[in-house]
């Protein structure tokens, strides 16, 4: 689970004496919404979003007529003059998990991955997240959600991993949430097979119960907070 | 009464599937039964299996799926993609034998010898895309059988309901671009069934954007939640669409005793549901209307659920 799987490899960059325009053009024609500024050998000095560059510019009302007119406006305005100097950013060895905190804590939409002498290697942006978050959830293949009621003791998953293994189903991903009772936890299952019904009877038989997912459709009572 | 086929071979039951699998040789024999003690019998045309000739299957697979799927068979393995799809020596013969049965069945009522008919095939269909098994299915019935009927019987645009509690994810990715085939399923939620697919925002690409509708029901849902998705989804969606032709892919596992699904559908509903289709059938195709058989399980409820669908399609 390490950035350097989940990044996008191609990053469009800019330099810190580009122009406003030339940072929107970039972000049209690839249609993305960071921009990492660099310096010589592609060392991070700051980022700019779509967002700074549409706030550094005027209108779009106006701007075909300052485009065309004088130019020299929007020329002048560089992108050293808005971009974010110092943004956050991740190393190729930080992991998906860290990304994911970091981006949360920071707000921001697009973590510049960097090698350790600064340098750009990468950029791991909320888009990228969900196509790991698909992959991590296994949703991506066909499969069957099972949900299971289990005691909140050590050894307790394992049981049921391994009661479903017996029956030759792959796991797509298996999730542990927190169950209202105190005493409990949910496991959810993704399995990769239509085959559901025997495995189901299975878990009934062992004794464990099997969760009515709209059961969790409306909010529990909570335990934690 | 009208005159309905049903098509049944004894060689359908010859694709053994292994222990502890559902999809069993003895779903056939369940409807079989029931649609016997009804004494049904004499009323229908019974329909003998044919093998289908190799450019319809080609007309939806991929020629490299075809043989490999011949050569998994003929080495003896037993699983084919995904371990689902358990198999036995005869299974590639089978499923070229569904095929054939289902485009002879399709010449019948298209040339006017029946008027409409049901097609207890084995084995099923819908997951199978263009070049994967998935799901217990390896050719895709129901889609050669809308390819054939628009190739060989020119019609123009068929129409597939799905209404197996599975969504038919071969289905609608083979004719996701395709604005001449409207495909309709209604299925438990992708979220907690297979295949994962068929969800609400899935409406088609391309040229056929608009001609994929899915309504996902979620796990409890019932008779009055079915009967409310099929009034405000798929009757407005064929009165735009105008099929010139309906084809039905069948599944009784919505049903509440068959425990491959959390929907709880009564026997009643089915009943409701195929005289919904017999009137879509008559508003739109001159009362043409095949349903193939995809799932359903539960082996104390195929008989009846397969004797209503039979008595419904024979009814005035």
């Amino acid at each position: 689970m390490f950035v350097s799987r989940s990044m996008s490899r191609k990053v469009v960059t800019i330099y810190k004496d580009a122009t406003v325009v030339e940072a929107r053009e970039k972000l049209d024609k690839h249609h993305i919404r960071h921009l990492p500024v660099v310096e010589k050998d592609d060392i991070l000095i700051g980022i700019v979003t779509d967002r700074d560059v549409r706030s550094a510019m005027p209108s779009v009302h106006l701007q075909s007529g300052h485009l065309n007119g004088d130019g020299n406006v929007l020329a002048d305005i560089k992108v050293k003059d808005f971009m974010t100097i110092a943004p956050a950013v991740v190393t190729l060895s930080d992991t998906i998990q860290d990304a994911l905190l970091l981006l949360q804590e920071k707000r921001v939409g697009a973590l510049p991955v960097v090698d350790k002498q600064g340098r750009v290697k990468g950029i791991l942006s909320v888009r990228d997240l969900m196509r790991t978050f698909i992959q991590v959830l296994g949703i991506g293949e066909p499969g069957t959600l099972v949900g299971v009621v289990v005691e909140e003791k050590v050894g307790q998953l394992k049981k049921v991993v391994d009661a479903i293994t017996e029956e030759e189903i792959s796991f797509g991903s298996v999730l542990v949430a927190k169950h209202w009772d105190k005493n409990k936890r949910a496991v959810f299952a993704y399995l990769l097979t239509l085959n559901i019904s025997a495995v189901k009877r299975k878990l009934a038989k062992l004794g464990y119960e099997l969760i009515d997912p709209m059961d969790w459709a409306i909010e529990q009572p909570s335990n934690s907070d | 009464m009208r005159r309905t086929g049903f098509l049944f071979d004894r060689r359908f039951l010859l694709h053994e599937t292994g222990p502890y699998h559902p999809e069993t040789p003895e779903r056939l024999d369940a409807i079989y039964k029931g649609i016997e003690e009804g004494g049904l019998f004499d009323k229908l045309t019974v329909i003998q299996a044919c093998r289908a000739d190799d450019a319809w299957i080609e007309s939806v697979h991929d020629k490299k799926y075809i043989d490999r799927f011949r050569d998994t068979c003929v080495a003896g393995r037993k699983v084919l993609d995904y371990p689902d799809n358990q198999m036995c020596g005869d299974t590639y013969d089978i499923a070229y034998l569904a095929v054939g049965g289902i485009l002879k069945t399709i010449d019948k009522v298209m040339d006017g010898t029946l008027d409409n008919a049901f097609c207890a095939v084995r084995p099923p269909g819908h997951h199978a895309e263009i070049d994967t098994a998935m799901g217990f299915c390896y050719f895709n019935n129901v889609a050669i059988a809308a390819r054939y009927l628009q190739q060989q019987w020119q019609i123009g645009r068929v129409g597939i309901v799905d209404f197996d509690v599975h969504h038919g994810n071969g289905t609608q990715h083979i004719f996701e671009k395709d604005a001449s085939v409207f495909y309709y399923s209604i299925h438990q939620h992708p979220s907690f069934a297979y295949p994962g697919t068929g969800r609400e925002f899935e409406t088609g690409s391309g040229k056929g954007h608009g001609f994929t509708k899915n309504s996902p029901a979620l796990p409890g849902h019932s008779d009055s939640d079915y009967q409310s998705l099929i009034e405000a989804d798929l009757l407005p969606a064929f009165e735009n669409f105008v099929p010139e032709m309906i084809l039905l892919s069948t599944g009784f596992d919505a049903h509440e005793d068959d425990d491959m699904s959390d929907i709880n559908l009564s026997t009643e509903w089915y009943s409701w549901m195929m005289e919904k289709m017999i009137e879509l059938a008559d508003k739109y195709s001159n009362g043409r209307l095949i349903s193939v058989l995809e799932g359903g399980y539960c082996l104390e409820r195929l008989p009846e659920l397969a004797r209503n669908h039979v008595t419904i399609l024979l009814q005035d």
